[in-house]
């Protein structure tokens, strides 16, 4: 059984004065347990509606989700997301943002400190704990992001454009860092992005969406062994990336 | 005014540019100027005021003489104290009810559409018109005077909660949700801190309503406190007598209006300078 089973999930957005707009038609995808999906494709392709309808922050207009087997009605602690931006409360310190979610999965606050220290670590932020976002830079509070989402320890983590809104660099770090993060924890993710590159360094699988109406046009795999994380820059050098990201860039040419 | 000096700074840095790089020199200056104009602006009122008609025109240093006179005889301390325990209290109710009403309009459509025409005609509305009338209801004492206050200063309370809550980022919404937080939570920690400046201006509109509200009715209702202490002495012709409650009002309405940012600015420190 798939950890994570979409079936023929459809997504209408009413527009004032004029026929709906069909966002998501007929998607059908199952996830194994443990399996790192990367979704790319052009705008309007309803990528990130689809992670927003998994995560439960929207409703599909038909068709069903389910997680281990049970239908899946709305948002769940068994899920962890991670925003592109304004995904931290500006007025919480960034272990107070953790200490919400932890707040909302209702973990007594006596136990807060220790996985808010916890987490932090692992995304490399021990000791900024007590910063706010706004003293943070973007890849920073990516991470805080990051952090809060596994500090609920989710079966699936859904990451949406994460290092999206980040430069050039600081994304290169994430990316690797990330690579490492979940080479070690073997979580099922979803992750959303635009860059071909992070798709096939990360993903086990690229799930290639065309828009209007978003739907999945291929499911490219990514045989690159792990771990990949001790390759280094040497991972974007192998034959089966260069291979992959040619193939995922002319397909996407095609949909553009 | 800080932006100002910058400019200022900038424009000079072309000519003089070591003149330019101390902004402590450049503030220093501004306030000299500053008090410069007042000690001028006294100092014409006192000698083009010097011949007139003692009973109708004071001159600073008489109101400086009188205003000494009243805080020695007390007359002053107990009308603020008056005057400001009524104010204080209307304005804290007036407060909670604004806060609480707005909240409850901006979370839910059916309060905001019952209310919200009420609410925007009675702040529109010039409220002195209602004092006669609620007289009729409340009586001329005290009950009357916080009445006042609370009418005055409540709408504006209302209003701009109403706006801040309505305005709550989605993205901010969305955490809560992603995350399962209860409805409380999400009151508390996403959509409070979030209309928090929104309240904290409605409640600086309010504090000068409010002192507005409290002189009015202490001339309208009985006649007390710094109001009353305004009324008793011109209608005595004692001008500069009249004048020093006049002070301590726009002493008060400043000072607490330095306390509201205050305030303010103790909640909002999360924000980008």
């Amino acid at each position: 059984m798939p950890k994570l089973s979409v079936r023929n999930l459809t997504k209408r957005f009413p527009v004032s004065g004029g026929p709906s707009m069909t966002a998501l038609d007929g998607v059908d995808l199952d996830v194994e347990e443990g399996e790192f999906i990367a979704f790319v494709g052009p705008s309007g392709c309803g990528k990130t509606t689809l992670l927003r309808i998994i995560q439960g922050l929207e409703t599909a207009t038909s068709g069903e989700i389910r997680i281990d087997g049970k239908p899946v009605t709305g948002p769940g602690h068994d899920r962890g997301f991670v925003f592109q931006q304004y995904g931290l409360l500006p007025w919480l310190t960034a272990a107070q943002n953790i200490g919400f979610a932890l707040e909302a999965k209702g973990i007594p606050a006596a136990r807060h400190g220790e996985t808010t220290e916890r987490v932090l670590a692992t995304v490399g932020l021990k000791g900024f704990g007590d910063r706010f976002p706004h003293q943070l830079s973007g890849g920073m509070q990516q991470r805080v992001g990051i952090a809060r989402a596994l500090a609920i320890e989710p079966e699936i983590m859904l990451l949406d454009e994460p290092f999206g809104a980040l430069d050039a660099l600081t994304r290169e770090i994430l990316q690797n860092e990330m690579l490492g993060l979940t080479e070690r924890m073997g979580k099922t993710i979803l992750f959303v992005t635009h860059s071909v590159d992070e798709a096939v360094c990360l993903a086990d699988r690229v799930v290639v969406m065309s828009p209007r109406p978003g739907r999945i046009r291929e499911i490219v795999p990514i045989d690159i062994p792990r771990p990949r994380a001790s390759l280094g820059e040497a991972l974007r050098d192998t034959p089966e990336y260069v291979a992959k990201r040619h193939q995922l860039w002319t397909q996407l040419m095609d949909l553009v | 005014m800080q932006r100002s000096a910058q400019a200022s700074a900038v424009s000079k840095s072309a000519g003089e540019p070591e003149a330019a790089s101390d902004p402590n020199r450049q503030r220093r200056r501004e306030r000299l100027l500053q008090i410069g104009t007042l000690v001028l602006l006294l100092a014409v009122w006192e000698f083009a005021a010097r011949d007139a008609n003692k009973l109708l025109v004071a001159v600073p240093s008489d109101i400086a003489v009188a205003t000494w006179e009243l805080l020695l005889n007390g007359e002053l301390l107990s009308a603020t104290l008056d005057s400001m325990s009524t104010f204080v209290l209307g304005f804290v109710i007036a407060s909670i009810i604004g806060i609480v009403v707005g909240f409850a309009m901006g979370t839910n459509r059916t309060v905001e559409v019952i209310l919200d025409p009420y609410i925007n005609a009675l702040y529109a509305m010039p409220l002195v018109a209602l004092i006669p009338i609620l007289m009729l209801w409340v009586g001329i004492g005290f009950l009357a005077k916080i009445t006042i206050i609370i009418l005055f200063a409540v709408f504006p309370v209302i209003i701009n909660t109403v706006t801040g809550v309505k305005n709550v980022d989605r993205h901010y919404l969305d955490i809560g949700k992603a995350f399962m937080a209860s409805r409380f939570m999400v009151y508390r920690q996403i959509i409070a801190p979030y209309a928090l400046p929104y309240v904290a201006s409605g409640l600086r509109i309010a504090l000068g309503r409010g002192i507005i509200a409290m002189i009015v009715a202490e001339f309208l209702t009985s006649i007390s406190g710094l109001g009353g202490l305004i009324i008793n002495y011109t209608n005595a012709f004692e001008t500069a007598k009249a004048f020093a409650p006049v002070l301590v009002v726009a002493l008060l309405a400043n000072a607490l209006t330095v306390l509201v940012q205050k305030v303010e600015e103790r909640f909002g420190r999360w924000r980008r300078r």
